[in-house]
């Protein structure tokens, strides 16, 4: 995905100097250092913006336990997580090796959003933690980011990770999601726990037909809606996190600016 | 050193001073007593829903209490074009600070509106809605109407007092059901949410302290891809690195299918999350005898009144007293005729707010009236926006009452045009 650029003597000789630097013991200590500062820096960074990111996209698919249904909320999430991860990932990876940005992007943002629900959802507006806690996605950075790992190639991990991250959303978060799909009855109208909820914990401004769920044709598929949701999350996680490898390259590619600034 | 110290005293003031003010300020600061209701443009709360008879019963509760928020509202037949209307998508729903309620019941003209619905134009509906206390403080209750595309349309609200409960116990939400098991809802399900999400961010972390603590970082790992090339930068993972991905994919897989199925084993019986609309039934209402024509009006700016005029003709049998305007959730009361109650804690009424040209209407008579509603409120709810808006009419309810003391309404609407002196 990039080219190999040509490099002058002096950049060569540079280079040879840096790599001799490994071996004096204190220059490791201080690019340890370094290392300690960019951690912070980097993982700072990726928390903010995935949860500025999945805020706007996601947004009520992972707040309220009545959207997070079997048709929509296995695509957007997934869809929303993996345009920062692929971004992300190609840096990373081409200048570093480290296969490391998925499992990070998804466990900052499930602390981040506990942190969240907790203070906002629970202590500032009394909303129950059963009605509002935060989904996990980190099963799927961890598949996506061991696939490179084991594959070392990005067109490989995006077709066996991405595809995974798509297609095993459902199976990863019903562990603790189907208690709240139990049906109940309220007026004679079948209704899951979690439409009950939704029902009677007051939300002024989200009303019922706000929720986006349910809202497809696949049920003219003898309504096997989650496998056939599963599948098509999957294909679209192998498109989406090649496509934004591809952006993420291209912004790799931005650096050629910044040395000529220099 | 004397101009230091006297520098130094002269901060010291500034800073006791500003506090101060800062103190001051935040004294003055008031309750937050509206929901954006005065917000809204004039002719869209005049226009859209007429709100009355509302009731919220009783007023002062404990948590766990049962509270009934009860009344009726009219669409109106002079909806704005621009606006989204109420006849495609609407919900019936409270505006009270988040979950500080809980809401156990709500229905229009009988039928249950845990779903959304649509009601058509120039229709009168009865709604009621059950709310159980959750947390105690002091609440602004409003019914409300949330229009798809159009916004939420909010009827006044009534204060609320709600106290905490004697026993000092946890609140509880229990319900049963169709599996049997009786559950809390305040606290469902929540040990699995905990025990899953722990397993997780254990998992998570520990993949990532696995390549995060090593020697070789980030800035030794970048030197040495730069001098290896692309070509030989894969040499960097080894061995060892393949081994702990592979044990951690296989682990990864493990968790989620062995949780997925567990899952299935322990709740067999679950259901998609259920949607869709309902219909909502008309209701009959008495229908009165006066009919209203060519009705106009002028909104008069200095002294903060609408002047209405339109030809009002009785066609019934006995005479007809008119009794009331109501307007943008505003009551203008005719003090000449003794009907119309206020109920306990309503707000937004003019007690002596409407004047009528003519106040009783014998049989067969056909008269030019002119309706005078002034008062302060048009100020205070921010009405005078009225010829802001981006189409100059106005509509209303007119009540009035027969010989029997029935009341009846009527919605009047036309053109408004300011005057300015």
């Amino acid at each position: 995905m990039s080219e190999a650029q040509p490099i002058s003597e002096t950049e060569a000789k540079a280079r040879l100097l840096d790599l001799k630097s490994l071996g004096n013991p204190k220059a490791m200590k201080l690019y340890r250092r370094f290392d300690g500062i960019l951690i912070l820096v980097l993982f700072t960074f990726i928390t903010l913006g995935i949860q500025i990111q999945f805020t706007l996209t996601a947004g009520d698919w992972d707040y309220w336990i009545d959207w997070r249904d079997r048709r929509w909320w296995p695509l957007v999430t997934p869809f929303t997580l993996l345009l920062f991860i692929g971004a992300f990932t190609y840096g990373i990876w081409q200048r570093l090796r480290l296969p490391i940005i998925a499992t990070a992007v998804t466990t900052l943002l499930c602390l981040v959003s506990w942190l969240s629900r907790y203070l906002n959802f629970y202590e500032f507006t009394h909303f129950p933690m059963s009605f509002t806690f935060p989904s996990t996605y980190i099963g799927l950075g961890i598949l996506l980011d061991c696939a490179l790992a084991m594959t070392r190639s990005l067109i490989a991990s995006a077709m066996i990770g991405g595809g995974l991250f798509g297609a095993l959303v459902y199976p990863l978060n019903w562990s603790f999601m189907a208690p709240y799909k139990v049906p109940v009855e309220l007026n004679g109208t079948l209704m899951s726990v979690a439409d009950l909820m939704g029902y009677q914990y007051i939300r002024t401004t989200t009303p019922e037909y706000l929720r986006i769920i349910e809202e497809s044709t696949l049920r003219t598929f003898g309504g096997s809606v989650t496998p056939l949701t599963a599948v098509f999350a999957g294909l679209c996680g192998i498109v989406i996190y090649a496509v934004f490898l591809w952006v993420g390259s291209w912004i790799n590619g931005l650096d050629k600016y910044a040395k000529r600034i220099i | 050193m004397n101009r230091i110290l006297a520098r130094k005293a002269q901060l010291k003031s500034l800073q006791l001073n500003s506090l101060l003010a800062a103190v001051v300020l935040m004294m003055l600061a008031g309750d937050v007593l509206a929901h954006g209701e005065r917000a809204q443009l004039a002719s869209m709360r005049m226009r859209t829903v007429h709100w009355f008879d509302t009731q919220v019963t009783p007023l002062n509760v404990k948590v766990g209490d049962i509270v009934t928020v009860t009344g009726k509202f009219v669409t109106s037949v002079w909806w704005p074009k621009h606006m989204p209307s109420i006849d495609d998508t609407v919900y019936l729903n409270i505006g009270v600070p988040g979950p500080t309620f809980l809401r156990l019941h709500s229905e229009v003209n009988g039928v249950p509106m845990m779903r959304s619905t649509s009601f058509p134009l120039g229709k009168v509906y009865e709604y009621k809605t059950v709310l159980r206390a959750r947390i105690a403080g002091r609440y602004h209750v409003h019914p409300i109407l949330n229009v798809k595309d159009a916004g939420s349309l909010v009827d006044k609200g009534t204060w609320l007092e709600v106290a905490e409960n004697d026993s000092g116990e946890p609140f509880i939400n229990e319900y049963t059901t169709l599996t049997g098991d009786t559950i809390n809802l305040e606290t469902y399900a929540l040990g699995g949410v905990y025990f899953w999400h722990v397993v997780w961010i254990v998992m998570g972390i520990a993949y990532l302290l696995y390549w995060l603590i090593r020697r070789e970082l980030f800035i030794p790992r970048f030197i040495r891809i730069r001098a290896m090339g692309d070509e030989r930068a894969n040499e960097l993972l080894t061995k060892r690195d393949f081994i702990a991905s592979s044990l951690f994919f296989t682990l990864t897989l493990a968790l989620i299918l062995g949780g997925y199925f567990w899952a299935e084993y322990k709740y067999p019986i679950t259901i998609p999350l259920q949607t869709g609309k309902v219909d909502v039934p008309l209701i009959d209402v008495p229908v009165g005898d006066l009919v209203i024509e060519d009705a106009h009006a002028s909104y008069e700016l200095a002294g903060r009144s609408l002047t209405i005029r339109a030809k009002m003709t009785n066609n019934g049998e006995g005479p007809i007293r008119i009794a009331e305007f109501l307007t943008a959730n505003i009551r203008f009361m005719n003090a000449n005729v003794d009907a119309g109650e206020v109920v306990e804690g309503e707000e937004m009424v003019a007690r002596d707010g409407l004047n009528a040209s003519v106040d009783v209407i014998q049989p067969g008579q056909s008269v030019d009236v002119k309706l005078v509603a002034s008062d302060a409120l048009w100020e205070q709810y921010r009405m005078t926006g009225l010829i802001h808006d981006p189409d100059s009419r106005f509509a209303g309810l007119v009540f009035y009452y027969d010989d029997n003391g029935t009341r009846y309404y009527q919605e009047v609407g036309g053109a408004v045009l300011p005057d300015f002196f």
